[in-house]
């Protein structure tokens, strides 16, 4: 699928993992939540980068203390309707300062890429449907920003 | 009021731009439905019975006469000629084409306006008091408040798409006229025992199927934390709302499910995590949104005046809209004049373009140019000198909007229902009709004293129907709209949700149903006791049997 990365095109490098069958390949792995609870010790003892999917449900604390052995935290937006993953990029950034790649996966469209990079989301996964370079455009749609967010934490009142 | 910096206009303008954008995606077949209808919601656009229809927010119900005039233009450029003025005190036009919407919100974005977060799951405009500067209890004016919070939740990025919609609602008195207890967020200037001022949270009040008042989850936030606080509760609620049932993914719900005490302890831990952060009000800024909500220049001798006086010993008619339709201010020789957007057998909160127009001009003439919205579908004049209350008055007569119907029945509260909304169940502006030709004697409606009827045409309750002395529910059965009373109900410092009298009645039979409860009232109530307060005294009881009497 098209990937977005810091409001470029990018090749995507990750091999995305859902069953225990593909632990076994080499090369940076993004693996499903469930798994990496399941094969933490054995995926951080193996060569190549590492990354986890997560979602609404997923309950993040045994990942935290892995998170700075983590390239990669991609946040599942199951429909467009559901924001619970802006709530947790912003948390990955603010709260235990992650500083890898946050991508957003799943119902990736147009209409909140400026929002998810707002909170701290910097790589879009866009189903190839729904891709256009004029999308790249979403990110300067609006310019002025009342909130302090993730790439600017400042609030309108702290921006002079 | 608060007056727009070029930053502020800037993003009006892009939003109306970017909603543009959207629109010409979805008609080129971009946008799937479905997604655009959540674009659509977040500014105010629904697809309704007969046409679109787009509500325009009026931040805390405060209007300049020139943004009246501009709403007048758009009604007539845009629309039908008429505008309709809601419970949220927010502006509806019913008749809008979905192409020409961007034209609309460009047009409205040259005097400030604009419909950002109108609907939607997102934050909604923040409601306030429509008297807000003008009694001498208030603690300090909501308004500036308001703004602030107006300002953090417009295009918040991490807040546009919640569970379900929000509601927030900020007073700066004890005497609730904002009905903050109803709202998903009720926010109260208090004062400490330190003498300090800060805010009195509260959470989870709401109406629709489960009506619910709010909770008070801190007593006091000092007052620099007010937004900090809010993001806290608003995280929490994005992460741990129900999104699978509609009807439970409002926050009331989730407070309802995980106790007040786990909820706040959830708001307090993330609270604490971002406190004293960047986030923390500085007072730069405080002071910067206060200065445009300074007092206008009264007339330090607008009490010396005698005309009033011997126009309210002469004119028995001015000196009843006096009594009914204004209250005393702060500030001697002035009053604050509510007009009713309820002119006989016409759609409540409805108003025309050369009524907008003329508001407008007398706005100008005599309230320093400011019109203020209500949220029981009124305006209000909040600066009225005595010696202009006799010529406003007359004014406001030949207008339709001098019925000297505040707090009686007359004053209804009621959606537009089955004739306009999509989601409506049943008819409401014809029992309005219905009500307002049985009772028209206004002495019989005087001698009932404050008794706020709200009717609402689905169980969405835009017109607040739990929480009306006396609320009228519309229900379909089998095509005929029926109608559900609850009596009891008040969005006022004394909130509380009104009990459901017994089954619903037919079309015909509201007028008949209604004058029984009255009747009732009339016969058991004590010395100048309201009709709420008769109603907690004796319960449902006594009107039950009445109502629902054998030759039923």
């Amino acid at each position: 699928m098209p990937l977005i990365i810091d409001r470029q095109p990018a090749a995507d490098t990750w091999v995305r993992v859902d069953s225990e069958e593909g632990l076994k390949q080499s090369g940076d792995l993004l693996v499903d939540f469930a798994l990496w609870l399941e094969h933490a010790d054995q995926l951080k003892a193996r060569d190549g980068r590492l990354g986890v999917v997560i979602d609404g449900d997923s309950e993040l604390d045994p990942l935290l203390s892995d998170l700075d052995r983590l390239a990669l935290v991609a946040v599942a937006f199951p429909s467009f309707a559901d924001g619970r993953g802006f709530s947790l990029a912003r948390m990955l950034r603010q709260h235990h300062g992650f500083t890898g790649e946050i991508r957003a996966v799943g119902d990736v469209t147009w209409d909140r890429l400026r929002y998810m990079a707002r909170c701290g989301i910097n790589a879009y996964d866009v189903p190839a449907e729904r891709y256009s370079d004029d999308m790249l455009s979403a990110f300067d749609e609006i310019t002025v920003c009342y909130q302090g967010a993730e790439d600017d934490p400042r609030p309108i009142y702290r921006q002079s | 009021m608060y007056i727009y910096n070029e930053l502020d206009q800037q993003l009006i303008e892009q939003r109306a731009e970017q909603f543009r954008d959207q629109v010409r995606r979805y008609l080129a077949g971009q946008i799937a439905e479905d997604e655009f209808r959540v674009l659509r919601l977040q500014n105010g656009l629904y697809i309704q019975r007969h046409a679109p229809m787009l509500r325009v927010a009026i931040n805390y119900g405060l209007l300049s006469s020139q943004q009246l005039r501009a709403l007048a233009e758009v009604s007539r450029k845009y629309d039908k000629s008429y505008a309709h003025f809601t419970t949220r005190q927010n502006v509806q036009f019913n008749w809008p084409a979905l192409e020409q919407v961007p034209d609309i919100l460009a047009d409205l974005a040259k005097v400030q306006m604009h419909a950002i977060q109108t609907s939607g799951s997102c934050i909604r405009s923040v409601g306030s008091d429509h008297f807000a500067g003008v009694f001498a209890d208030e603690i300090e004016d909501p308004r500036p408040w308001s703004e602030i919070i107006r300002q953090w939740a417009a295009l918040h990025p991490e807040f546009a798409y919640l569970p379900r919609k929000f509601k927030i609602a900020c007073t700066g008195s004890r005497s609730d006229r904002a009905a903050t207890q109803v709202h998903d967020i009720g926010v109260h200037v208090v004062n400490n025992d330190a003498g300090e001022q800060g805010f009195e949270i509260l959470v989870g009040g709401g109406l629709g199927r489960t009506p619910m008042i709010g909770k008070v989850i801190r007593d006091f936030l000092p007052r620099q934390e007010l937004l900090a606080y809010l993001e806290a509760i608003l995280r929490v609620y994005n992460l741990w709302g129900r999104r699978d049932n509609k009807y439970k993914a409002r926050i009331k719900i989730l407070v309802q499910s995980l106790g007040v005490e786990d909820f706040r302890n959830r708001v307090e831990a993330e609270w604490e995590r971002i406190k004293g952060g960047e986030l923390t009000l500085t007072d730069a800024y405080v002071d910067r949104i206060k200065a445009d909500f300074q007092p206008p220049a009264y007339d330090a001798n607008a009490a010396a005046d005698t005309s009033y006086a011997e126009k309210l010993a002469s004119e028995r008619d001015f000196a009843v809209w006096i009594e009914r339709n204004t209250v005393p201010h702060k500030v001697a020789g002035y009053r604050a004049v509510t007009l009713t957007l309820k002119d006989y057998l016409k759609a409540p909160g409805d108003l025309s373009d050369v009524q907008m127009d003329e508001v407008a001009d007398l706005a100008d003439r005599y309230n320093f140019g400011e019109v203020r919205t209500t949220h029981e579908q009124n305006m209000v004049f909040a600066h009225i000198k005595q010696a202009d209350l006799y010529p406003l008055w007359q004014a406001l007569g030949e207008l339709g909007l001098a019925r000297p119907v505040v707090g009686t029945i007359n004053d209804m509260i009621c959606c537009p229902g089955l004739d306009f909304c999509s989601l409506a169940n049943a008819e409401t502006l014809s029992v309005a009709r219905q009500v307002q030709e049985r009772f028209d004697d206004m002495d019989y409606l005087y001698d009932l004293g404050d008794l706020s009827l709200k009717m609402s045409g689905c169980i969405n309750a835009c017109a607040h129907h739990h929480v009306g002395h006396i609320g009228i529910l519309g229900v379909d059965k089998n095509g005929e709209s029926y109608y559900q009373f609850t009596l009891g109900g008040s969005a006022a410092e004394d909130a509380s949700i009104g009990k459901v009298l017994g089954k619903s009645i037919p079309l015909a039979e509201v007028g008949d149903t209604l004058q029984k409860i009255l009747d009732t009232y009339v016969e058991i109530r004590d010395e100048g006791e309201r009709f709420l307060d008769t109603v907690r005294r004796v319960g449902n009881q006594p009107f039950k049997e009445r109502v629902y009497a054998a030759n039923h």
